[in-house]
This record gives C-alpha cells, sequence and structure tokens, in this order.
C-alpha cells in the first residue's frame, strides 16, 4: 500500500480530483449545493439573523470573479487594480446585450465575457513592461478611466441614476426569484472552478506559473511573455466580466457606484485572504470577504434591543473591525485560508497518529 | 483536558445555553413587534446631514413605543448604515425583506430608493424615503415609494419663482452629478424657460467637494445674479465660502439638504444675505404646536444633544408612519398593501406645523405643495416667506 500520492502517468497527473476520496467529497458537497441548502436556507437565515440565500448566491458570483484575479495575480503573478471596473465592463455589457438588443441571456453572458476580456487584454498590454508596482498604477489607471466612461458616457450607460437590468430568461423560464437564480450562480460558479483548475494543469497554466515564479527562466525555456501575460489577462478578464454579468442580472440595477476602486482592493483582498495561486483559495476569500460584513452586523442587532443607539456607534467600528481582521489574518495567515485549510486536512487524515 | 480546554467547552456551553434561553424567551411574547427597516447614512457622502435623521427615527420609535404603540403593538426599527452605497441598500432590502419579514422601510437616498423602486413595487413593501425626488410621486409608476415633505421639483419652481420676483434673469444650477443632486434639474430648467430666465451652463460639485473654486470662476463669465445649490450642507457651506473668497455677487438659493442649523459653523458670516433656502420643514426648535413634544422628549431623551432640522424631517416621516400603522391596524389590515392604502387615506393630517398639512390619494404620491424660503441674516436663519403651489396634474412625477 503506497504511503502517499504518487503518480505513475500523466493522465493521473492531471486528473482534477486526485484521490477517490477527495472526488467523492466534493460530489456530495455539489449533491449538498443543489439538493439540501436551498431548501434550508429559509430555516437557516431565522436561525443566524442574515439572508444566507442571498449571502450564498453573493457567493457564487465572486467566486467566479475571484478565480478570475487568481489567473492573473495568484498564478501569472501580474497584479490588477483593475478587476473592480472590469466587473462592470461585464455587467453594462451584459446589461445593455440583453435589455437593448434583446440577446437571449445565453448569448449575451458569454459575449459580455468576451467583450471584458477584449478590455482586459487592452489594459493588459502595459504587462510587457511594466511589473509590481507599476503594473499595479497602470491597471488603476484602467480603473479610472472606465468608471469615468461608466459615469459620464450617459446615452450608452444611463449616467450616475444607473440602468436597470431584469432577470433573465432561459428558455422562456424567468429566473425571477432569488432561489431560482441560485441554481444559474451555482452551476456557473462550479464550471468555472473546475475549468480553472483544469486549466491550471494545461501547457497554458503550467506557462503561467513559471512567468510568476522567475519570468526571466520562463522566458529562457521558451515561454513566450508577452503571448501568456496577454492571455493571462484575457482569461482573468473574461470570469470577472462573467461575474459582473451574473451580477448585474442579480442586482438589476446597474451603476458605477458598484464598481469602483474598493472592489478592485476586495477583490485582491479576497484572493490574498483565501490563498493566492490556490483555486481553493478563492473560494475561501469570498465566502469570508461577503460573509464578515454580514456577521459584523448580526451583535450590533442583538446588542440594539438594550442599547437604542448603538447602531450609529457601530456604524464606523464596522469598517475598523474589518481592516483589522484582515491584518491579523496577514499576520497569523500569511499564506491564506488555503494553507490552514491543508494543515488542518492532514492534521485530521493522521489523526491521532500525527506526530 | 487542560485548563485552556475546559474553559473553552465551559464557555462554549454557557453561550449555548444562553442563546437557547434566548430565543425561547422571544417566543413566549404574546405581541410581536411591528418590525420596520431602516436604511440610514452614518457613515457616507451625506452622513452629515444622515445622522441626526437616523436619530429621530431612533427616537420615535422609542416615543411611539412609550404612548402605546400601535394598538398595543410595539414597533421595532431595525436601523442599518449603508454608508450612502447603492449595493449596501440593497442588501439591506433583502435582508429585511427575506429575514425580518417587513412590510415597511425607512429609506434614505435618491440613488437607492430609484433602485429599489420596481422590486419594492413587486414585494408590496411601503417605502418611505428621505429622497424627495418627484419621480417617486406618481403611484402608477411606484406605488409603494412614499416620502414626508415637499419635492425636490416643487421646491426648485418655488425657487425660480421666488428668484424670478427678486428680479433675476440669469441663472445657474450647481449640484453634484449624482441621481439626487440631478433629480430636480429637468423640473427647475423647464420652469426657469417658462419664467424668462436665462440659464447658464451647469456646474457640477461633488457632495465631498472641499473646493468649488474652478466651478466658480468658471460660472463668473456668465455671472449669473442667482444660483441653485444641489448638494448637502458640508459641499455647499464650501461653495459659500468659495464665492466670497472670489468677491463674487452671486447669490445662493439651495436645495433643502444643503442648508440647516450647521450652515452658521460651516460658512460663518459670509453666508449672510448670500445664502438662501427652500424647505417645507421648520427649523429645530421654532414655535409651532408639534415642537412641544419634540423638544419635551428630548429633554428626557438626550438632554445634551444639539438637533438641527434633519430632525424634524426623520421625526416627521417617523409620525406619518405611525398614523398609516395605526390606521391600518384599525382596519385590521398590518401588511404592505394595507399601510399603502391607510397613507392614501390621509387628508390633510396635521403634523403640528413641522410639515405643510399632509395628504396622498391612490392617484398622487405628492405628500404637499407648500415651500419655504429661509436665509441666513445677521448670522441667524431668518423665514423670508411660505408659499404653496397649486397641485397641477401637469407636474406629477418630474
Amino acid at each position: 500500500m503506497p504511503s502517499g500520492l504518487f503518480h505513475t502517468s500523466y493522465e493521473k497527473d492531471e486528473q482534477i480530483f486526485p484521490t477517490l476520496w477527495l472526488k467523492y467529497w466534493v460530489w456530495g458537497f455539489i449533491l449538498f449545493l443543489y439538493l439540501v441548502l436551498p431548501f434550508i436556507a429559509p430555516a437557516l437565515s431565522n436561525v443566524v439573523g442574515i439572508n444566507v440565500l442571498h449571502m450564498v448566491n453573493m457567493i457564487c458570483i465572486f467566486v467566479v470573479g475571484a478565480h478570475g484575479i487568481n489567473i492573473l495575480t495568484g498564478c501569472t503573478g501580474q497584479i490588477s487594480l483593475g478587476h473592480g471596473a472590469f466587473m462592470g465592463v461585464g455587467a453594462y455589457a451584459a446589461a445593455i446585450l440583453f435589455m437593448r438588443f434583446d440577446l437571449p441571456f445565453f448569448i449575451s453572458l458569454p459575449a459580455a465575457g468576451l467583450i471584458t476580456a477584449g478590455v482586459g487584454m487592452i489594459f493588459g498590454i502595459p504587462s510587457l513592461r511594466l511589473k509590481g508596482l507599476y503594473l499595479a498604477i497602470a491597471t488603476m489607471a484602467a480603473q479610472f478611466i472606465i468608471n469615468y466612461g461608466m459615469r459620464n458616457w450617459t446615452s450608452l450607460t444611463g449616467g450616475s441614476g444607473g440602468f436597470s437590468v431584469k432577470r433573465p430568461e432561459i428558455f422562456g423560464y424567468v429566473l425571477d426569484t432569488d432561489l431560482k437564480y441560485y441554481f444559474l450562480v451555482l452551476t456557473v460558479a462550479i464550471v468555472a472552478t473546475l475549468v480553472m483548475k483544469h486549466l491550471l494543469m494545461t501547457k497554458v497554466g503550467r506557462a503561467f506559473f513559471a512567468i510568476r515564479d522567475r519570468y526571466l527562466s520562463a522566458q529562457i525555456m521558451g515561454v513566450n511573455l508577452f503571448k501568456y501575460r496577454i492571455i493571462s489577462f484575457g482569461i482573468s478578464s473574461f470570469y470577472v466580466g462573467i461575474a459582473g454579468g451574473l451580477f448585474a442580472h442579480y442586482i438589476l440595477v446597474v451603476s458605477d457606484e458598484h464598481f469602483t476602486m474598493w472592489l478592485s482592493i476586495q477583490y485582491l483582498a479576497m484572493i490574498i485572504i483565501g490563498g493566492l495561486g490556490h483555486v481553493i483559495g478563492g473560494i475561501f476569500g469570498t465566502i469570508f470577504m461577503v460573509l464578515l460584513p454580514e456577521l459584523l452586523r448580526v451583535p450590533v442587532e442583538l446588542l440594539s434591543d438594550v442599547y437604542p443607539n448603538v447602531f450609529a456607534v457601530f456604524g464606523t467600528l464596522r469598517e475598523m473591525v474589518f481592516g483589522m481582521i484582515i491584518i491579523v489574518f496577514l499576520i497569523f495567515e500569511p499564506d491564506g485560508l488555503a494553507a490552514r485549510w491543508a494543515t488542518t486536512r492532514d492534521y485530521w487524515k493522521l489523526w491521532p497518529f500525527s506526530y | 483536558m487542560s485548563l485552556k480546554r475546559a474553559l473553552i467547552v465551559v464557555l462554549a456551553l454557557s453561550l449555548a445555553v444562553g442563546l437557547a434561553f434566548g430565543c425561547a424567551k422571544k417566543k413566549a411574547e404574546v405581541l410581536e413587534p411591528i418590525t420596520v427597516g431602516g436604511i440610514f447614512d452614518i457613515t457616507g457622502a451625506t452622513s452629515a446631514v444622515g445622522k441626526d435623521y437616523a436619530q429621530a427615527c431612533k427616537d420615535a420609535e422609542r416615543y411611539i413605543n412609550e404612548s402605546g404603540g400601535v394598538e398595543g403593538r410595539k414597533i421595532k426599527l431595525i436601523a442599518n448604515d449603508y454608508a450612502y452605497k447603492i449595493p449596501e441598500a440593497l442588501n439591506l432590502y433583502k435582508q429585511y425583506r427575506d429575514v425580518n419579514k417587513v412590510f415597511a422601510i425607512q429609506g434614505w437616498g435618491t440613488g437607492d430608493t430609484n433602485a429599489l423602486k420596481e422590486q419594492i413595487t413587486k414585494d408590496k413593501i411601503v417605502y418611505i424615503s428621505a429622497s424627495y425626488d418627484s419621480a417617486l410621486t406618481n403611484p402608477k409608476k411606484t406605488p409603494y415609494n412614499f416620502f414626508v415633505g415637499t419635492s425636490y421639483s416643487d421646491s426648485i419652481r418655488v425657487a425660480l419663482k421666488f428668484v424670478k420676483d427678486q428680479g433675476c434673469s440669469k441663472f445657474v444650477f450647481i449640484y453634484p452629478d449624482h441621481p439626487y443632486g440631478k433629480a430636480p434639474i429637468p423640473a427647475g430648467k423647464a420652469i426657469a424657460k417658462d419664467l424668462g430666465i436665462r440659464v447658464g451652463p451647469d456646474e457640477i460639485v461633488g457632495l465631498r467637494a472641499i473646493d468649488a473654486t474652478t466651478q466658480l470662476l468658471h460660472m463668473k463669465k456668465f455671472n449669473p445674479e442667482w444660483a441653485w445649490l444641489g448638494g448637502t450642507t458640508p459641499s455647499c457651506s464650501v461653495i459659500i465660502k468659495d464665492a466670497a473668497k472670489l468677491g463674487l455677487k452671486t447669490k445662493f438659493i439651495s436645495n433643502l439638504w444643503g442648508f440647516d442649523e450647521n450652515i452658521l459653523k460651516m460658512a460663518g458670516a459670509v453666508a449672510n444675505e448670500r445664502f438662501y433656502s427652500t424647505n417645507p420643514f421648520t427649523f429645530y426648535g421654532l414655535s409651532v404646536p408639534g415642537m412641544k413634544t419634540v423638544l419635551d422628549l428630548n429633554k428626557k431623551y438626550s438632554p445634551k444633544a444639539v438637533h438641527t432640522v434633519r430632525y424634524i424631517q426623520g421625526w416627521s416621516a417617523m409620525m406619518v408612519m405611525w398614523e398609516g400603522l395605526k390606521r391600518a391596524a384599525k382596519a385590521g389590515q398590518l401588511n404592505g398593501p394595507g399601510l399603502k392604502a391607510a397613507l392614501e387615506s390621509l387628508k390633510d393630517f396635521s403634523t403640528g406645523g413641522l410639515t405643510p398639512p399632509i395628504t396622498f390619494t391612490p392617484t398622487d404620491h405628492r405628500p404637499s405643495m407648500g415651500v419655504s424660503i429661509y436665509k441666513v441674516a445677521g448670522g441667524k436663519i431668518v423665514k423670508v416667506t411660505s408659499t404653496s403651489l397649486p397641485r397641477k396634474a401637469a407636474w406629477l412625477g418630474w
């Protein structure tokens, strides 16, 4: 019996789930997400006091976006402060294609992704020459340019008042409730996760890691830096664009206020907290970033029965606690939640014989 | 078992038991309170005016419960800060709708109220906003949107008529590029055209502006006698101060959110005879019958607190909602459509002079058409005149 994971063929090495055990767990979890969670969500909401289904929907949408920036920043090592705006491009594109051009949803959503990919690739061109901080500033410029466009190109985007969107219709079936929408975003999130997992094991994914780890060596080995950086920007923006499209149809009003610099930073925070370059890191980071502000509200609502004015004080405190928790995370778990997950799993795998 | 682990177990146990008891106790209550959602701005771009408004709503909740509530049932206002961000307001809305199961919400800004209006209509939740946007007054389009006061558009109409009487021939609109700032501008331009006032190019000054020199210098080329200010108190005070610094002769008349007691501190003497404002509400502490309740209760609740007209705005919104809830409870219809019908039965409802009388009908959600004009004179806020517009059907909804 082997005492570890030893792959003897390339097929085995490229499997999405390396062990049978993991495979069953993951499929079990997916079944749980499809068949159990949506139906216990209302009861769960009453117990914990936050809207569980809404939170899960938001997590599914932002997981797609977080995977996107993880491909770029976590795997290829190219920082981007423009992903908030790229998500906006996807949202507006999906909204405009669906509402103005009456395209069916299953065409308008991928089209929005492709448009975002195009925009992302254009703003990715400076990555050929720029690295690190300089690239951060260049992509930040993209953030400001796109944001300005969203606000001032009034005939296209509706300006600061926002752009109203309808819930999508798939073959005559309108996803008008949060529950119906859940199955859509969940499916997209799962597909996005599996595709990303697979992508990282292909030639393209290997090239990304090579560029991240040492771009000079990568170039010497024959990796075309410019090509793969642009591909990375493209795939990454495609993911965020899809997330933006899903977000637009979920939230029903698209305005430039959703897609500010703050969102770009939140995206970076998600993958840093979750674990850079780990597929599961994007998921953990998103769950953390989406849930934390909501959970911070629960104690305030409980306290407000006793101290009616506590919300006014805590309104400002919430942002501070949020910042504090992120700092604490970076100090005590710099490799992110994915690393913590791995250690916990190893501990239980060997329990009680760990050494 | 180490001490640390034992302690954790004990703590966890006590927490679980405590929570279980807490939940059990809640269920034992016979009369559940009526929950009302609250979306306020405590930390965002309009927090300077939002804090006092939220405070008033919380105080009104306490006052309502101390004076018998709604047919013996208390009301519970779940107040949350949304920092003037549309996404956060949408979040809170879903929370209130799905978890707290409210049928009435006290909301805030123009952007978020407009973003929510379709869902509100679909979910049949009565939404009382602090946005007095005219677009919310046509029940054909927004049957569940209400506000207490006089709409921005009607205020701007009064303002332009007022400046016309003062002999104004050239006018400029200054406002933030935000749904709130832009809402009344079409109405203002239309009436300016009717009155024969020439309108110069618009100037955009953001809600968080700390300098308006560029815009004012640009405005100086047109040299208007009067200008409209569509921001909130901090940005308006910046404009007033910069105008004084540049030695402009232009006088300013603002939307109600741009002018309150704080302007005396923020702008100081330069506001004298330079700064006017429209406002349907009575300023805090002025002697009208309804003010006595407010003053008495503040002596009791928070004697040291200093309040502004924003307090009266929040207070009035809660009082009108209370009246609606009482009428709905009497009809046995404590739900969204019931509260809507109850509010639409209000005819010349008196808030004790805090606002002009409030009237809603099933075809017209304009609460009142009365607006007063105030100005700063001698370091004090002085009332100039009170007028009321005719309830023209052609003005409904814009």
